[in-house]
């Protein structure tokens, strides 16, 4: 059997531990240019010359005293899970900084290796690394490496398995002569030499004594026995780094100040943000709607006949081209459409991670998230919550107040994500004339709602001071396209695997339904009409009085965008099928031809200034001309909002439950339920009004 | 240290705070009195809050240069060595500079 060896990778936040994990182990782990991207430990796993090597990837801390929960799980790990080798990444131009946890990894004296990461930033500010005589002073190996690149990685793996094999333990941190004097005496008569230094250490920060020493050594130096240690620590440090490392050009301002200035800036800072803010829509919804449009043809116009057509021929019966058409193709085939939306969407929030900008919008919205009572760090997981709510609520572990976590979480959800996004610019461009404005509303109405839900909530339960924030900046970096892609896909393949589970699972559920009991002449009189109708006394008041609607929102529960695959079911066994005659090589062509037409409009559109309305073409309508006049545009709009609001989605509420406990979901889920049926209420009815 | 209401008053209080002590108070400069694109270095910390602990570990220790790249509102970006950290300034009350 393959040895295993269990490798720890430890170091300060954003230092590219995930990064050099990718190139390692070739996983696909999400990774950012921000501090706290990953806040639980992720695993990789490799086979290399014989071993088994399995890497838990920890999120960044800066000390082993941890505050946040994120940083508690990686010190628990390193302190209690007993890794075979600690690898501590450096980012080599912050390593002064970075050295702190150095010495305290180093006081486990465990086998370990360190990591000088991002050599090459570190390089190009004429920062010069002593690695022989560093790794001669620590007694481990020192690797330059770069994750960006893989530079230096396959030496660091050959590294780990040199220091597997010889077990070289670290020299542990000399301190004072003093320290050192006391904490020899306990290790050999208390502990009898069987404790390493930091846990000694620890002992002694515990007010732990054998005849008064930590007294004597705090009157000595007038300090508290915990101050004394961390100074200490500082100390090695800090002359460690000199006797290292050597910086030969003199400070100048860099890139990333020059554009700091511009973008951190006062006032501009703020009108940058919200251009920011307003090309993300502009390009996630003018680059995809051609592509969605050519996507929708392509599966009506195209792989819907040919597939009806070869199920014809190999004499399949009607009940399953049925089901073809109306689940798959009506169902799973309707939120397909989605995709370069989707994609889209995810594309440009990998490229503000990347970038760098996204912790800047920290800084950038502090001014007006603290008038608010909020902390401008939770501007990081509110932005990804337009990704998507799940790892934006994971995010706010790295908040280090319970109370601005609570706050955040509740406001995450909403955040209307791309699933939401699919079902509004379905509806709002079917409805009415400016759709942009409308799905701009609705972000917009998400937004103040999370707002005020943050307001009331810091007036009730959640009351007392703001607290102070502590965070840093990334340099900005030019974001790699491959790992840009990479991201992008993860997402885009999660998308896709939704559409073939739950959402494929909703839409055979709802054909069932729909064909419950068998031989109907009308719908209306089948089992999931039945459901539908009894849900349909809840949501009357909000506008929505007919049972197909209302049953596609209760498998919107498990994802939102089931609501169009549900509804796209239903309508199509509504609809009755044209038949029409295709024929496989004019198709063929056709397709090509207008895919690359879609994709020059696509790059055409980026060159207009302001968001072209989603106009979809007028190809295969049936379906919508059957929603539309099925359903008033002020029912439209509330239904809109309600899905909006109410967390209508499985994956979140169990996310809130497992960060915020059972208690908090629920009652946040009640909560939204009765906020989206409000607002949509007050909408609909003013609606009908008019 | 910041300067409250309660050192004024106690100066009237003997036994309480004395003049000189005052007056090394208000003479005593902290971050929060550097302006954009000044530099100083730490002397030293007020307290030993859980922010004050997390600057430290991020690199804002005693004798480091900072220089402040940025204000706003209650934010201050200060550059030490090569990194930029974002402070509140009512954390960077509590840090002496000189």
């Amino acid at each position: 059997m393959k040895k295993s060896i269990k490798v720890a990778l430890a170091g300060n936040p954003n230092v590219g531990k995930t990064t050099l994990l990718n190139q390692a182990a070739k996983t696909k782990l999400k990774i950012g240019n921000w501090a706290g991207v990953t806040v639980e430990k992720k695993e990789g796993f490799l086979e290399y010359k014989g071993f088994n090597i399995h890497f838990i990837d920890l999120p960044g801390i800066y000390t082993l005293e941890p505050v946040s929960e994120d940083e508690w799980i990686a010190y628990h790990f390193i302190a209690k899970e007993n890794p075979d080798i600690i690898v501590n990444v450096v980012e080599t131009a912050n390593a002064e900084r970075d050295l702190l946890l150095t010495t305290e990894l180093l006081e486990f004296e465990k086998p370990m290796v360190i990591a000088l990461n991002m050599s090459d930033e570190a390089g190009k500010q004429g920062i010069v690394v002593d690695i022989k005589r560093m790794s001669k002073l620590l007694n481990i190996p020192v690797v330059k490496t770069n994750g960006r690149s893989g530079e230096g990685v396959n030496g660091l793996l050959d590294t780990i398995l040199e220091t597997f094999i010889n077990e070289y333990k670290p020299k542990p941190p000399t301190y004072g002569s003093s320290i050192e004097q006391v904490l020899e005496k306990i290790k050999t008569q208390k502990f009898n030499n069987g404790i390493n230094k930091y846990d000694l250490l620890k002992w002694l920060c515990d007010g732990y004594s054998v005849n008064g020493e930590v007294a004597e050594l705090e009157q000595a130096s007038k300090k508290k026995i915990k101050n004394i240690i961390h100074d200490e620590r500082y100390a090695f440090a800090h002359v460690f780094h000199s006797k290292v490392f050597k910086q030969k050009s003199s400070f100048k301002r860099d890139l990333t100040d020059r554009i700091d200035r511009i973008i951190l800036h006062p006032f501009l800072g703020f009108f940058i943000f919200l251009g920011v803010m307003f090309l993300l829509f502009k390009i996630s919804f003018d680059f995809s709607t051609p592509l969605m449009n050519w996507i929708e043809g392509f599966i009506n116009s195209f792989l819907s006949p040919l597939i009806l057509l070869l199920l014809s021929k190999l004499g399949a019966g009607i009940w399953i081209q049925h089901f073809f058409s109306q689940a798959i193709i009506g169902g799973v085939g309707f939120v397909i459409t989605f995709l370069p939306l989707v994609a889209m969407i995810f594309l440009l929030l990998a490229l503000l991670e990347m970038s760098g900008y996204m912790p800047r919008t920290a800084f950038i919205m502090d001014r007006f998230m603290h008038k608010l009572g909020l902390h401008g760090k939770s501007m990081i997981p509110l932005l990804l919550g337009f990704g998507c709510n799940v790892p934006a609520v994971m995010a706010t572990r790295s908040m280090e107040n319970k109370r601005d976590k609570f706050l955040v979480m509740a406001m995450i959800p909403f955040m209307s994500c791309p699933a939401r996004l699919v079902v509004f610019s379905f509806f709002a461009f079917l409805f009415f004339s400016h759709p942009a404005v409308v799905i701009f509303g609705l972000y917009l109405l998400g937004i103040v709602v999370g707002l005020l839900t943050a307001l009331v909530l810091r007036k009730t339960v959640y009351r007392g001071e703001l607290s102070h924030f502590v965070m840093e900046l990334p340099p900005y970096r030019l974001p790699r396209i491959r790992t840009v892609l990479q991201i992008t896909w993860v997402q885009v393949k999660s998308f896709l695997h939704k559409a073939g589970t739950v959402i494929f699972a909703a839409s055979i559920v709802i054909w069932l339904l729909l064909n419950i009991p068998v031989h109907l002449n009308n719908q209306s009189d089948s089992a999931a009409a039945w459901i539908g109708k009894a849900i349909t006394p809840i949501l009357q008041p909000i506008g929505i009085h007919d049972w197909r609607i209302s049953t596609s929102l209760i498998p919107a529960f498990l994802a939102r965008e089931t609501v169009l695959s549900s509804m796209g079911t239903i309508y199509s066994v509504e609809t009755p099928q044209k038949g029409t005659e295709f024929h496989f090589m004019p198709a063929l062509e056709k397709q090509v031809k207008g895919f690359g037409e879609a994709t020059k409009n696509a790059f055409i559109s980026l060159l207009t200034p302001e968001i072209q309305t989603l106009q979809l073409d007028e190809g295969d309508q049936n379906l919508r001309r059957v929603i539309r006049s099925s359903l008033p545009p002020a029912s439209a709009l509330s239904f809109m909002i309600f899905l909006l609001l109410y967390n209508s989605c499985l994956a979140t509420v169990t996310v809130m439950a497992k960060e915020g406990g059972k208690k908090f979901a629920l009652l946040f889920l009640a909560y939204s339920f009765a906020i989206a049926w409000g607002v949509a209420f007050i909408v609909y009815q003013a609606g009908s009004l008019i | 240290m910041r300067v409250t209401k309660s050192h004024f008053k106690n100066m009237f209080n003997p036994g309480a705070i004395m003049p000189d002590t005052l007056a090394k108070i208000i003479s005593t400069k902290t971050l929060n009195d550097l302006k954009v694109g000044d530099a100083g270095y730490i002397v030293d910390f007020f307290n030993e809050s859980e922010a004050i602990k997390k600057m430290e570990a991020m690199g804002l220790r005693r004798g480091r240069n900072v220089s402040v790249l940025q204000k706003q509102g209650r934010g201050i970006i200060l550059k030490v060595n090569n990194s930029r950290i974002v402070i509140t300034s009512d954390v960077a009350g509590d840090i002496e500079i000189k």
